[in-house]
């Protein structure tokens, strides 16, 4: 919806100047216009950021929000293929990556998985890597976490590294409040 | 109290644009909406992902081993491929077979170049609706669906190249 809106005023905002070809201005006139055009620009880019920070707070307030971050550290041990989230043992992400994904991993980038409510309280945390591990051997592993939900926000990472001494992937659970 | 009259206002006007669109919502897949995105493994186990192809003209064919006239349509598609792959045509086949490897054969058989992409769950065909096969699916540049296509017939191939040709040019 946000992407409609967005495109709307996006196109308004690109018809602008298409507008201002047909006629031939004076220069002071057009470079007012242009101006204007990049203010409107401006106002857009403004108002997609505000309808992001809106959209979040309306569908996941604090109070329930729970996130779920896979990032990734060097992963010479493991070719990450998909990874399966489970919350109190019902699935709520299956994520498969693409090439591309994975370099962005490499190089640094988080992906967040999933972005849930949850009610405070106790809940389990499953997250299931499938890939493949040393001598392209297919590799699947699970890891269980246990989150106390509290009246704050909720961020969990994932995080896949290799363990040089096993010549083996770690995958290492945090939790950011 | 200026911040929280703005985003009241902004509230407002979203659950507006949100009303709208529910009472609006386009069928699924359909010409003129946006392609809904999926991720998918191929038969050689590298994964595939639509919005990816963001920029590029897709060509989704949908096919099984068990579907006759599918052949044909993937033969048409590695010749399309060949011919416009340097202009931007990207062709992706997703096969709806359960076994694997009776998709990689017969892609093989045929002497595809493109991905075959598995759909064994059955969830991508099921969102783009394809019921019959084969099904063609063009998606343009911009990453909405363009045009769908059974098995064609001569004057429909050429009405295919047509499409194909304005969403290149595009």
């Amino acid at each position: 919806m946000r992407t409609l809106l967005i495109s709307l005023l996006a196109a308004i905002a690109v018809s602008m100047p298409a507008l201002a070809d047909d006629a031939p201005e004076p220069t002071a006139e057009r470079s007012a216009l242009d101006a204007e055009v990049q203010s409107l620009r401006r106002e857009v880019v403004d108002l997609n950021r505000d309808l992001f920070m809106l959209e979040e707070d309306l569908l996941f307030p604090a109070s329930t929000q729970i996130a779920v971050f896979v990032s990734m550290d060097i992963g010479t041990f493991f070719a990450l293929d998909s990874v399966q989230i489970k919350v109190d043992d019902k699935e709520v992400a299956n994520y498969l990556y693409t090439d591309r994904e994975l370099e962005a991993l490499k190089r640094g980038g988080v992906h967040r998985i999933w972005l849930g409510n949850l009610k405070a309280g106790e809940h389990e945390v499953v997250a299931f890597f499938t890939g493949k591990g040393t001598h392209e051997r297919d590799y699947k592993r699970g890891t269980t976490l246990k989150v106390e939900k509290g009246v704050g926000a909720k961020y969990v990472e994932l995080k896949i590294s290799d363990r040089v001494r096993k010549l083996q992937p770690e995958f290492v659970v945090r939790v950011w409040e | 109290m200026d911040s929280r009259n703005h985003r009241g206002r902004l509230a407002a006007r979203l659950l507006l644009a949100v009303a709208i669109a529910t009472t609006t919502l386009p069928a699924s897949a359909s010409e003129g909406t946006a392609a809904p995105d999926f991720a998918l493994s191929s038969t050689a186990g590298t994964n595939y992902r639509l919005s990816e192809h963001r920029g590029e003209v897709v060509a989704l064919v949908f096919w099984a081993s068990w579907c006759g006239d599918c052949r044909r349509e993937l033969e048409r598609f590695e010749r399309l491929r060949r011919t416009y792959g340097s202009v931007g045509l990207v062709v992706l086949g997703v096969n709806l077979d359960q076994e694997p490897e009776r998709a990689a054969a017969l892609a093989g058989a045929a002497g595809i170049g493109y991905p075959v992409l598995l759909d064994s769950g059955k969830n991508v065909s099921k969102t783009y609706r394809a019921d019959d096969l084969p099904l063609i699916v063009l998606i343009d540049r911009q990453g909405a669906v363009r045009a769908r296509h059974d098995a064609l017939d001569e004057r429909e191939e050429r009405g295919l190249l047509v499409n194909l040709r304005d969403l290149i040019d595009e």
